[in-house]
Order: structure tokens, then C-alpha cells, then sequence
């Protein structure tokens, strides 16, 4: 097996008595795009400082190459960073902001000059290069930060949340250009961000930050598709939990009951169960189906009293109200047939695919 | 982000010119005080220059005629100089340590530099005239570690001057910088690192030429200061190295000569006003704007 390209090793960082990451265990590959996805505090951007050579870790190693970071200081590393907020030196013009790097690399003036000049190619900023950042959008200057941190051909670019101080429609066009910055570029990218939207849309793979831990790493569809913890799961993708009880366990499957309704075969189960324990099955309003009348015969349902219809667009949003109070939501296309004429306080069976469907214990 | 922050500060600009011209009427009575018991004295004593012992300029002709003048001149600059570089170099990291401590902290060094500028500017120079006399603590301390042998002649010279001056002066240099420094992001200083940066590189690149507003603005202000400092050289300086402010004392006090004392004091503030025009041309309150 070949050296994997950056390889975090059991990193860990203590503040006094707080501990803001642990057990961070990580592998990229050359010219992957990994997402560290969590909320605020969830030890993400520790992480990324860490490896920025801000923060030293309390324990575990970091190594690139085979070669270990943590004795190197930030400006020998040869890492670029694009941060949450505007980092351009506001007394130098654009371009010459991009060429600082390679001023202190001690670069040539034409060498200088070209790679500035392809820089803001690379990020479509031709003909700013005598412009001050002040003169500048924030999108423009997460541009310019981005061209400044790339024309030193990084082996990784650390991304701190750079697109949360800008608007959503800005946002999304930044995301395209970061992607297609990406490609060109094969740089290998880490990036920091809360918002799971973005992580799905540019990353090729994810590692989901809950509480300082890593709670799971994987592809887009691999965390929405198996979540290992509930919290992957409320934090991929929309999800609805329903407390049932666990009646048997076999093979990773559990057979489980809701309130007094039938048994229910075959639901993976993550997290240590006990049969006869109590446990949450967490259902995706996408997947659920709904009808009305009789209970499928094909799945396993829920019946439920409808609290809520809500139309949004292409999509018809139902809420319902189990037997024991629980909300479950249901997202159907618009003009799905049952739908038609339905109402307030109606009952609805919710049926769901067992196999589909994940329980999660303690 | 940029666009919103030129339309408030000129939003801003409009609203105050507003505020400043309804205001204007109010301030009057304080305009007239300032006229009558500071503009009116100070326009009577340059009038004493040109018209004591007799009318014309004879006064300003002895004054930068005569080469002991001329050397007081010299050496009111020197001391004023050396005051600000020295000043500077020791406020420049104080402030910036004051930007980036702990707040509890920051808030208890300001409490002693608030104190220091509190405490009588008289009792801090006999301080440290008793400290730097040849008995004083400090020579006595070097002589019974064995690094010197004879007292050093730490009073009544340039030493004791600058030392007591920049003791001085160092509020009035580190305040506007604290300022200046605080407002840059520290994560701009992490971009410069990560760019490959050294720390060398980051602070003469970068923290330095941002910084430089605050530190003209102290500088001219310090420099300013010293030019017409008196009680400090009078208490800490000897008599080969008087300054500007001692010489129109004794002009007034032991020669009541007030004309040349009314033409020492117009040269002093001719300079002052043009070094000040020059700080508010070139990082005057519309430069900073700019920025």
C-alpha cells in the first residue's frame, strides 16, 4: 500500500481542561476536494489551524509526503490558506498582493509578473491587478485571496469558511468557480464549512465534525445513504426520528416495534442495541410514501393525522402527527395523487422501506 | 463589503457637516474664551517681539544671528529627535502587545499609563533625578553587580533628558498606535505566515506600513511635544545641552527681554504649525478615509 498523501494521526487539542478536538484520525488523497462538515465548535476549524500551523497540537502528527508538519512553522510550510474573512494587505494593490508570497520566495520580477498575470486568469480578475482591495467586492476579494494563496503551487490549500461572509447567490457562484478552480488546478483542498449544501456541491469526499470527533467520513451520497450516528443523519439530508423499541437483533438488522403496531423486520442498526431497549428510527421525508384509506400491504406504516400542508414549488410537504405525537414529515412531487383533496386532520398511512430506514441507539 | 463601507462613511461625512454647522452657533462662547485668553496673549507677545527694545526685526536677526542661539536650536531638535525615535521603538511593541493581550490585562496597563499621565509632571522628573543621580538606584546597582566601577553620569546631560522625556512622552506615542493596531485583523498577519512570510518579513512588510498612520501621528506629536518641553531638560538636563523652552524662560524670568523671548516663541510655533500642516497633509482625518 502507498503512502497516503496528507495522513492526520490521532490528533488531539486541549485548552486547560477543554478539549476541543480528539482521536482526529484522517487520510486525502493528492488532489482530493475533503470537506470538514460540523456546526460551530464542533473542533472543524481547530482542525484546519492545526494544520496551518497556528495551533500546536496536544498530541498525534500530521504528516505530508510521509514528512511530519508539526515541527515546521506556518511560513515554512508552503500551505495556502483562504480565510473566513478578508485577509488581503489593504496597502498593497491586487496585484501585488498576489506576488507577496512569491517576493518573499525571492522570485524573479518576470517570473513574477507572468504567474501574477495567470493568477488572475486562473481567477477571472484580468485588469484588477492595480485595484486596492477596498475597491473591491468580497467575492472579488475571496477571489484575489484565493489567486494569492494558489500562485505559490501549494501541495494544499486550507479553505476557513470563505464564502460565509457573502450572499447566497454570490455564494453559489464562487462555489462553481472554487470547483472549476479545482479541476484546473488539481490542488488538494480542505475545507471548513457549516453549511451542508455547500459541502455536498464541492467536496468528493466529507468528514462530519460533532463535538470534536469525527463522527464519519465519506462521499456525499455514502453519508445521506448510511448515516453512522443520528447525528450524521440530522445533519446530511433531512431526517425525522420515532422512538421504537428493539424486539430482536441479528446480523446488524434489527426487528423493532412502534407504540402498538406490528413487529417491523430488517432496519440496519447503528450504536450498541439491546433487545427490548428503546431506540429512535430515523425515516427521510423523501422516502416515505403515503396513502390514504387502507394501510399498505407492501410496507411496513405508520398511521398518522395530518397537521400540515405546505406547497413548495416542484414539491408538496406534508407534516403528520403519529399515534404517540411524534411530527414526521413527508416530501411528495407536486400533483402526486395523494395529495389530491387532502386536508387537515386526514389519516394517512406513512409507509417506508425497513432496509432504507436506519435505527440509532443511545 | 467594500461598497457598503465607502456609502457610510460618506453618509457619515454628510451627517457630521450637518451636525458640525448647527453646532457652531452653540460653541461660540467658547470660541471667544479661547480668543480672548489664548489667541490675544499669544498675538501680544509676537507683537513685544517686533516692537522690543524698538520696532523691526532686530530680535529675530540676533536670535538666528548668534551661534550660541543657533546651537540651542540644534540642539532642541536633537533632544526632540532622539526623544521620538527612542520613543517609538519602545511604544511601537508596547502597543502592539496592548493589542493582542487579554483585555483584563491590556485594561490594567492602560490603568498605569492613565496614572503616570495623572501624576504631577513634576514629582515623575525629581523621581528620576533621584534614581539616576550618582548615589541613585540604578548606579548603585550596577556597582554592586561589578559592571561598573564609577557611577555613571546618568543627570544633567542628553542621557537624563531623553530618559526622562521619552518616560514622558510614551503615552502620547503608544495611545494612537494601540489604536491604529488594533483595528488590523491578526488574521491578516496569519495570511502573511502562511504566504511564507518570516515574522521579520510580516512586520516590515506588512505591520509596519499599516501601522504607519499611528505612527506619524505619534511621532509628530511627541516631536512636537519636546520641541517646547521645559520643566524635564530644565531638572534633567545640563547647561551645555538647554533647550528652545528654557531659553525664552530665562529670556522672560532672568533678562525680562520680552522681545526675544516673544521671537524664540514665534520660531517655535512657526515649526510647530508647519510640522502639524504636514502630518494633516499627509495622513490627515480625509487620508485616513481613503484608505
Amino acid at each position: 500500500m502507498t503512502e497516503p498523501f496528507l495522513h492526520i494521526e490521532g490528533l488531539r487539542k486541549d485548552y486547560g481542561i477543554v478539549t476541543a478536538v480528539q482521536n482526529i484520525n484522517l487520510t486525502v488523497e493528492r488532489g482530493e476536494f475533503m470537506t470538514f462538515l460540523g456546526p460551530s465548535g464542533s473542533g472543524k476549524s481547530t482542525t484546519l489551524y492545526i494544520l496551518a500551523g497556528f495551533e500546536n497540537p496536544t498530541a498525534g502528527d500530521i504528516l505530508l509526503d510521509g514528512k511530519s508538519l508539526i515541527a515546521t512553522p506556518s511560513h515554512k510550510r508552503n500551505i495556502g490558506m483562504v480565510f473566513q474573512r478578508y485577509t488581503l494587505f489593504p496597502h498593497l494593490s491586487v496585484g501585488e498582493n498576489i506576488a507577496f508570497p512569491l517576493k518573499v520566495r525571492r522570485w524573479g520580477k518576470a517570473a513574477i509578473d507572468a504567474r501574477v498575470r495567470e493568477m488572475l486568469r486562473l481567477v477571472r480578475l484580468e485588469g484588477f491587478e492595480e485595484r486596492k482591495p477596498a475597491q473591491m467586492s468580497g467575492g472579488q476579494q475571496q477571489r484575489v485571496a484565493l489567486a494569492r494563496a494558489l500562485a505559490y503551487d501549494p501541495p494544499v490549500l486550507l479553505m476557513d469558511e470563505p464564502l460565509s461572509a457573502l450572499d447566497k447567490k454570490l455564494r453559489e457562484e464562487i462555489q462553481h468557480e472554487i470547483r472549476r478552480i479545482h479541476q484546473e488546478t488539481e490542488v488538494t483542498i480542505l475545507y471548513v464549512t457549516h453549511d451542508q449544501e455547500e459541502a455536498l456541491r464541492l467536496s468528493d469526499r466529507i468528514a462530519v465534525f460533532s463535538k470534536g470527533v469525527i463522527d464519519q467520513i465519506g462521499t456525499g451520497p455514502e453519508l445521506y445513504a448510511n448515516p453512522s450516528t443520528r447525528f450524521v443523519a440530522e445533519f446530511i439530508g433531512d431526517s425525522d426520528f420515532v422512538t421504537c423499541k428493539i424486539l430482536s437483533m441479528r446480523d446488524g438488522l434489527a426487528d423493532l416495534s412502534i407504540g402498538a403496531g406490528a413487529p417491523i423486520a430488517g432496519v440496519p442498526v447503528h450504536g450498541i442495541a439491546t433487545a427490548g431497549g428503546t431506540a429512535s428510527l430515523m425515516l427521510r421525508p423523501e422516502r416515505l410514501t403515503l396513502t390514504r384509506g387502507t394501510a399498505p400491504q407492501a410496507m411496513p406504516s405508520l398511521p398518522a393525522a395530518v397537521l400540515d400542508i405546505t406547497f413548495l414549488g416542484s414539491n408538496i410537504h406534508v407534516a403528520a402527527s403519529t399515534g404517540s405525537g411524534e411530527t414526521l414529515s413527508v416530501r411528495l412531487p407536486f400533483g402526486h395523487p395523494a395529495t389530491a383533496g387532502l386536508s387537515r386532520g386526514d389519516t394517512v398511512f406513512l409507509g417506508f422501506d425497513p432496509a432504507g430506514a436506519h435505527v440509532f441507539c443511545g | 463589503m467594500a461598497l457598503l463601507t465607502d456609502t457610510s462613511s460618506s453618509a457619515g461625512a454628510v451627517k457630521s457637516r450637518v451636525v458640525r454647522q448647527y453646532n457652531f452657533a452653540q460653541t461660540l462662547p467658547a470660541l471667544l474664551l479661547i480668543l480672548v485668553f489664548f489667541v490675544l496673549p499669544v498675538l501680544a507677545l509676537l507683537l513685544r517681539s517686533v516692537m522690543e527694545p524698538e520696532p523691526g526685526f532686530g530680535n529675530y536677526a540676533e536670535l538666528l544671528g548668534t551661534t550660541t542661539y543657533l546651537k540651542i536650536f540644534l540642539n532642541t531638535f536633537i533632544v526632540s529627535a532622539l526623544v521620538t525615535v527612542v520613543s517609538l521603538l519602545i511604544g511601537f511593541p508596547v502597543a502592539w502587545a496592548l493589542a493582542i493581550m487579554p483585555s483584563r490585562l491590556s485594561t490594567v496597563v492602560f490603568a498605569i499609563l492613565i496614572l503616570s499621565m495623572w501624576t504631577n509632571l513634576l514629582t515623575r522628573t525629581y523621581a528620576w533625578m533621584v534614581l539616576l543621580q550618582r548615589t541613585g538606584v540604578i548606579n548603585k546597582t550596577l556597582m554592586g553587580l561589578g559592571l561598573i566601577n564609577e557611577p555613571l553620569p546618568l543627570v544633567n546631560n542628553l542621557i537624563g533628558v531623553t530618559i526622562g522625556m521619552t518616560y514622558i512622552m510614551l503615552p502620547f506615542i503608544i495611545l494612537p498606535l494601540y489604536g491604529v493596531i488594533r483595528r488590523i485583523d491578526p488574521a491578516i498577519l496569519q495570511a502573511a505566515a502562511l504566504c511564507g512570510a518570516t515574522r521579520f518579513q510580516a512586520l516590515t512588510r506588512i505591520l509596519i506600513p499599516l501601522a504607519a498612520p499611528g505612527m506619524v501621528s505619534g511621532a509628530l506629536m511627541v516631536f512636537v511635544m519636546s520641541l517646547g518641553y521645559f520643566v524635564t531638560p530644565a531638572l534633567l538636563g545640563g547647561t551645555a545641552n538647554m533647550m528652545l523652552a528654557e531659553l525664552i524662560a530665562q529670556f522672560v524670568q532672568s533678562l525680562v527681554n520680552w522681545g526675544m523671548g516673544g521671537a524664540a516663541a514665534l520660531v517655535l510655533l512657526v515649526v510647530t504649525l508647519t510640522l502639524y500642516a504636514i502630518q494633516l497633509r499627509l495622513f490627515g482625518p480625509a487620508r485616513i478615509g481613503e484608505r
